[in-house]
């Protein structure tokens, strides 16, 4: 594309995931009530991931969340910036991210046990070793003697398991999750929360977390980063310093973690003023978002 | 007298259809009805019976499920691939020619039979492409539809670990497809007989659609009511091996249980297996290979027996020319 600056290939750094000045514009086509205009949904993201770090985006529907984590699963392309991960850049999506979404997103035709299995027939990873990795992973989720059940005869909860299980089976590096435990239930969605810190401490893996609750945020990250919509910047990283193992029981209940929950609601209050012209432009980014295309 | 056996049990798997055969068989010893038109139920079994005895009933049967398996064969052939691929990659050719095909499926079948018997003759030929053309069009509907509406989220989770489109499309969209495509091949195979009969009818020299006009020729009332009930028996036979091939394809869809309950055992119902698919399959493969070796005799029959009129012409004692009867 003209006018984009180049950049490099690969670049120094510590960090386990790199995102640097991320942008992505979306050009929207004339409507009947609307001229075509452009829709800025990132506007120069910069964010560092430490390796083993467990990293939560939090923001409102439309502010671009979304778009980013597709960015760095590299199924869309920024407009200009670029993901670099051990400090190469994100070209295309791999196996060395897993991904896990909102919908579950299981393959019904599969068992628990094939649909585990998928990445590492997709790595070619042979049968036999096949099998016992999965049997670890299925174990690891606590869907033991569920192994041949296909997805209709799960529940919610147990779905998202398998689809973390399925995650985690191919060995990714960094593990990527959309919204994942927004179609459950509260009580599911709660002791999900501790079985993924419980995992993310077993596993040692890198997370970056999207989720529009503020709770959740702040229950599971190291640190926040807080987006805000119009066009989607990042307002704030804010470091939780709540000591782990966190519990929902008592963690939930502490002072700080109510300090910390009031602190980051401000943030997203006070979005910059621009952006509540904007508000009812809000779902035409969820509309465009480059993967409903897939 | 009695039926077969297995026959019997699937006459009689539903009370409606025996009071429907208690009728057929009072209904014209009652007089209710005139028995010459329409003969008691005893007389056509017993009518059944002397075909199967000569053989004349298994030959026919067996052209006609050789036609009828060929034709859907080869739409498949034709269909499968073009669905997927107007339904995947070419969505934008698949929307240009949508009226286009919308309407050539529209076109009576039986308004192109005279067409193909006047491109392909009075052959094996025109018989099969008008079976394919007809079970054409719902195969490739429904896979175009099929194809297109996979969860995107199940696409974009595969697309995340970076598959092959190869990978993608034998282990994403078409299992994913499958039972959505069934259904198109059911529609079609439904169609299959309805218009096979017509073809046979209008220019065939073998078949139980020749075997029911051939009797209608001759006056031969039972033999008329023998042909259909076997052209009934048929059409079921095949929808039925379809329905077995899909729920073995398809057992992950867990239809029969209202509410899963996790932990529940579920191994005392009976599950389909990819096994029971093949045994399906290789039944149909057998009809295509039988059928095309009786066919092939049949026809080198017809022609060596040209000058002469042919066997089984000669035993329902029609004229030799009575393979284009109808024409």
């Amino acid at each position: 594309m003209a006018g984009v600056v180049d950049v490099p290939q690969q670049i120094q750094t510590d960090a386990k995931i790199v995102v640097k000045a991320i942008t992505s514009v979306f050009h929207l086509k004339k409507t009947r009530t609307e001229p075509a205009r452009e829709f800025i949904a990132l506007k120069e993201i910069n964010l560092e991931v430490k390796k083993g770090e467990f990293l939560v985006l939090v923001g409102p529907s439309g502010c671009g969340k979304s778009t980013l984590l597709d960015i760095l699963t590299g199924l869309a392309q920024p407009t200009s910036g670029a993901v670099y991960i051990d400090g190469n850049k994100v070209t295309g999506p791999a196996l060395d991210r897993g991904i896990v979404l909102q919908g579950y997103a299981l393959f019904p035709w599969r068992t628990v046990r094939q649909n585990v299995e998928f990445g590492l027939e997709i790595k070619k990873v042979p049968k036999r070793e096949r099998r016992a990795i999965s049997d670890n992973f299925i174990h690891l989720v606590g869907l033991d003697g569920f192994a041949d059940r296909f997805p209709h005869e799960l529940s919610g909860g147990m779905k998202q398991r398998v689809a973390i299980a399925r995650a985690l089976a191919y060995d990714p590096e960094v593990l990527l999750m959309d919204e994942p435990f927004a179609a459950v239930d509260a009580q599911t969605r709660e002791s999900l929360q501790d079985e993924l810190l419980r995992i993310w401490e077993a596993t040692g893996k890198t997370i970056l977390f999207v989720t529009h609750s503020i709770e959740e945020a702040v229950f599971l990250g190291d640190r926040v980063a807080v987006l805000t919509p119009n066009p989607g910047t990042l307002r704030e990283i804010v470091k939780i310093d709540l000591p782990r193992p966190r519990h929902n029981s008592d963690t939930r209940s502490s002072a700080e973690f109510g300090w910390i929950r009031r602190k980051i609601w401000e943030l997203l209050q006070n979005a910059p003023h621009e952006s509540r012209h904007h508000l009812n432009a809000v779902p035409v980014a969820e509309a465009i978002s480059p993967t409903a295309s897939l | 007298m009695r039926l077969p056996a297995a026959v019997n049990s699937l006459l009689l798997r539903s009370s409606g259809v025996l009071i429907f055969l208690i009728l057929w068989e009072t209904a014209p010893r009652l007089a209710w009805v005139d028995p010459y038109f329409v003969p008691p139920l005893s007389i056509v079994v017993r009518e059944i019976w002397l075909l199967l005895e000569t053989g004349d009933l298994s030959r026919h049967l067996l052209v006609s499920s050789w036609r009828a398996v060929t034709g859907l064969s080869l739409a498949l052939v034709v269909a499968l691939p073009l669905g997927i691929i107007l339904g995947r990659w070419l969505t934008g050719l698949a929307s240009a020619l949508e009226p286009l095909l919308r309407l050539l499926s529209q076109i009576n079948p039986f308004a192109m039979l005279p067409l193909f018997l006047l491109f392909f003759g009075i052959g094996e030929t025109a018989k099969v492409a008008v079976v394919t053309w007809v079970t054409l069009w719902p195969i490739l509907f429904y896979t175009i539809i099929a194809t297109r509406t996979v969860d995107p989220l199940q696409i974009k989770s595969a697309a995340a670990l970076g598959v092959s489109r190869s990978e993608m499309l034998c282990k994403v969209i078409l299992p994913a497809a499958v039972p959505t495509i069934f259904i198109g091949i059911r529609i079609g195979a439904s169609l299959t007989f309805f218009i096979l009969i017509a073809a046979e009818m209008l220019g065939a020299g073998s078949g139980l659609g020749w075997l029911v006009h051939n009797s209608a020729m001759n006056y031969l009332i039972p033999r008329i009511y023998a042909g259909a009930t076997f052209i009934v028996l048929l059409g079921f036979l095949l929808n039925r091996l379809l329905l077995y091939i899909e729920a073995s394809l398809s057992i992950w869809q867990g239809s029969q249980s209202g509410s899963p309950v996790a932990g529940q055992s579920r191994a005392s119902s009976w599950r389909p297996d990819r096994g029971s698919a093949v045994a399906g399959t290789a039944i149909l493969v057998l009809v295509l290979i039988l059928g095309a070796l009786e066919v092939r005799r049949l026809n080198q029959e017809a022609l060596a027996g040209a000058s002469s009129s042919s066997s089984h012409a000669k035993h329902f004692g029609t004229p030799a020319d009575s393979s284009d009867g109808g024409l």
